[in-house]
């Protein structure tokens, strides 16, 4: 692997992450601060899956008769392997997705930008928008969030949009549909 | 146009097929019938029963099948349990596929495949199975013609339909038949390569399978244990199935491509091939984007590529969009040339670090299992781990020319026109699309791209495998190259220059 060329920015949740991509400009409106939330509690309920089956895990290697001693012996290390690195990955990644996530709407093209260990950049333009769909689950109604799709003929070129204020997702959802439909030029 | 023409039927040959088809999977309840009983006539006389259920169940369904083209829709009309009429606006046809397998051939028959660009499998798509050869061409005139008509009434695609054609003629022009010597390229390709192991894998899984219904399951494990006992002769099997390998490749891809015909009729590019089969594709000459141009090491090293059309709306692009089999590179770009245009751009390198990475991956993996096995070795002081170890880094040093070719391969460009990306070694890859089917981009970084300052670059394509990927590029050229293709989606975020 070559030379790390900047230091990760991993650590720092404060300042967001700069503009990796030379002279992009970040988007401008961030999800809603609830999102830190969803994005916590979906963190937390993988963390728990996680260290429930490790320990559980722990708990039944010494069982296994066909392991060697020196392997099943020391079955107390598979939670500490899981979850030393889990814990603090658990504490950061809803804060650096906060920090993260934007999206805009400027020149009837959306501009979104994600992700976590890995960031992805999408820009969408309106014109080429076939279908705009606002999606809830059971933590985002808890949390008055929704998720914006807009989907283009291609998977590439389709964005999803998370943790968006339930008004601001439907009207963005609304106003995407409108001038779709004014632009709709057909090219695929 | 207005008066309804009677529902055509298939023709009646095909209950000769029907039965014969239905066969496999009435044979192990037929077999196991003349078990059960004994072979006793009275269990000849169930199996009889269930030969003749057989006919009479394809007889019904011949009689109860009807399809008509009426107005500006195809009628698929099924009765046989309840009633189903399948509609088809002739505005939404694609292409029509028609292919001849083996018993259709002998019969004069043909399978009528009608794609309708719908995502939802075959649900949406019409098939007739068992039409007669003449009218099966007949009907994919009617239809693609009437198709074309159907849009140009729709003043939305009037602009690129072609003018009302007047039906009489359908203009043919072939525009290469691919000679039969060039069949000899086939294996270069290395595929098909792995079929002698498909073939010795399923007829070991049949002997046991099925050994138990046919009596002979003690002798195909007494064989397997013989085997066990005498590796010498495993060893001379695989080599066997080695060798057999280029072989049974031509053999497949000889049946998968002889006669390869590229035809041009009326708006359409006809693709016909195969031996056994023979399958004709039609893809809509406007519906084109773009190709594919795929060339593995030994074509590379002969100079012959594969190419593929990137179609919008064609499902199972990776075998109905292919534009040619194995020829040489200058006739494939001509031809791809008269499909969709010339790719007259260089192809620009990527950074240096791309090829850091490139051989990190191509010999890091390699060379971990050559440690780890060499610490076994070490630990159990057992010679078979040295083994590993010398084939392992055999492998690593494979390695580096694999990661600098890998690094040779990746390119990306814009000619004003057409855009194109490139990557792969083992199986390079050259994608050419038009601009203007461009839906969208998308920028990717993972961890470890973000730390050498690469991304990925993604171009969304309404056609084809919908995304096209340019590997590791810089920074600037992951912003750069969206900006100079379509300027104006990306000027918005652009930081302005204080």
């Amino acid at each position: 692997m070559g030379k790390p060329a900047r230091p990760s920015k991993l650590g720092s949740v404060s300042e967001p992450p700069g503009p990796v991509a030379g002279s992009l400009r970040d988007p401008e409106h961030r999800v809603s601060p609830k999102a830190v939330r969803l994005w916590l509690l979906e963190a937390l309920i993988a963390f728990v899956i996680f260290a429930g089956g490790s320990f559980g895990l722990a708990a039944w290697i010494p069982s296994w008769s066909w392991l060697p001693e020196w392997l099943s012996g020391n079955s107390w290390l598979v939670p500490v392997v899981v979850l030393v690195p889990g814990t603090p990955l658990l504490l950061i990644e809803p804060f650096v997705r906060y920090a993260v996530h934007r999206w805009e709407l400027s020149g009837d093209v959306v501009y979104a930008r994600s992700g976590f260990l890995t960031r992805e950049w999408v820009f969408v333009p309106v014109s080429r928008i076939q279908t705009v769909d606002k999606a809830q689950g059971w933590l985002e109604r808890m949390l008055g969030l929704a998720t914006l799709e807009i989907r283009t003929a291609s998977h590439a070129g389709s964005s999803t949009i998370k943790g968006l204020d339930y008004t601001i997702a439907a009207g963005l959802a609304e106003r995407l549909a409108h001038r779709a439909e004014e632009l709709r030029d057909d090219a695929t | 146009m207005s008066e309804e023409p009677p529902g055509l039927k298939l023709s009646p040959k095909v209950l000769l097929i029907d039965p014969v088809r239905m066969l496999p999977s009435l044979l192990v309840p037929l077999v196991g019938v003349l078990f059960v009983g004994g072979f006793s006539s009275r269990s000849f006389g169930w199996a009889a029963v269930g030969v003749v259920g057989a006919v009479v169940f394809a007889v019904v369904r011949w009689a109860t099948f009807s399809y008509r083209v009426a107005d500006d829709r195809l009628e698929i009309k099924r009765s046989l349990v309840s009633r189903s009429v399948r509609t088809i606006p002739l505005e939404r046809i694609r292409g029509v596929d028609v292919t001849t397998p083996p018993m259709h051939r002998l019969l004069g028959l043909a399978v009528l495949k009608i794609d309708t660009g719908a995502s939802g499998g075959g649900e949406q798509e019409g098939e007739l199975d068992g039409v007669t050869v003449e009218e099966a061409e007949r009907l994919k005139g009617v239809l693609l013609r009437r198709a074309r008509a159907a849009r140009a009434e729709d003043p939305q695609s009037a602009h690129d339909a072609l003018p009302d054609a007047p039906p009489a003629p359908p203009e043919e022009r072939v525009i290469v038949k691919v000679p039969r010597r060039w069949l000899l390229y086939g294996p270069l390709s290395g595929s098909y390569l792995l079929t002698p192991f498909a073939l010795a894998g399923g007829a070991i899984g049949l002997a046991f399978q099925w050994g138990d219904d046919l009596g002979f399951r003690d002798l195909a494990w007494d064989a397997s244990q013989w085997l066990w006992q005498h590796p010498l002769h495993i060893a001379g099997a695989i080599l066997v199935l080695v060798l057999a390998m280029p072989f049974f490749a031509a053999v497949m891809y000889t049946v998968f491509n002889w006669d390869f015909t590229l035809k041009e009729r009326e708006g359409y590019l006809v693709a016909e091939r195969g031996l056994i089969t023979r399958r004709s594709v039609s893809l809509e000459a406007r519906r084109i984007r773009g190709y594919e141009i795929v060339d593995a090491i030994a074509e590379r090293k002969a100079g012959v590529v594969r190419t593929w059309a990137i179609v919008t709306g064609l499902g199972d692009s990776e075998t109905r969009g292919q534009l040619l089999p194995d020829v040489p590179r200058p006739l494939a770009l001509d031809v791809a040339a008269q499909a969709v245009g010339t790719f007259a751009a260089p192809l620009r390198p990527h950074p240096p670090v791309a090829r850091d990475r490139r051989l990190f991956r191509a010999i890091a993996p390699a060379l971990a299992v050559a440690v780890a096995a060499a610490l076994l070795g070490v630990l159990t002081s057992t010679g078979l781990w040295w083994a590993l170890v010398v084939a392992a880094l055999v492998v690593a040093g494979l390695g580096i020319p694999l990661g600098h070719d890998r690094y040779r391969s990746l390119g990306h460009g814009y000619d004003g026109v057409l855009l194109s990306v490139r990557s792969g070694s083992l199986r390079r890859a050259q994608a050419v699309v038009e601009r203007r089917a461009i839906v969208g981009w998308r920028l990717r970084q993972t961890w470890f791209q973000r730390r050498a300052g690469v991304l990925t670059l993604i171009a969304g394509v309404g056609a084809g495998k919908g995304g096209y990927e340019a590997v590791d590029v810089s920074a600037e050229q992951a912003v750069g190259f969206p900006a100079e293709v379509t300027p104006e989606w990306l000027a918005p975020f652009l930081r302005t220059p204080d």
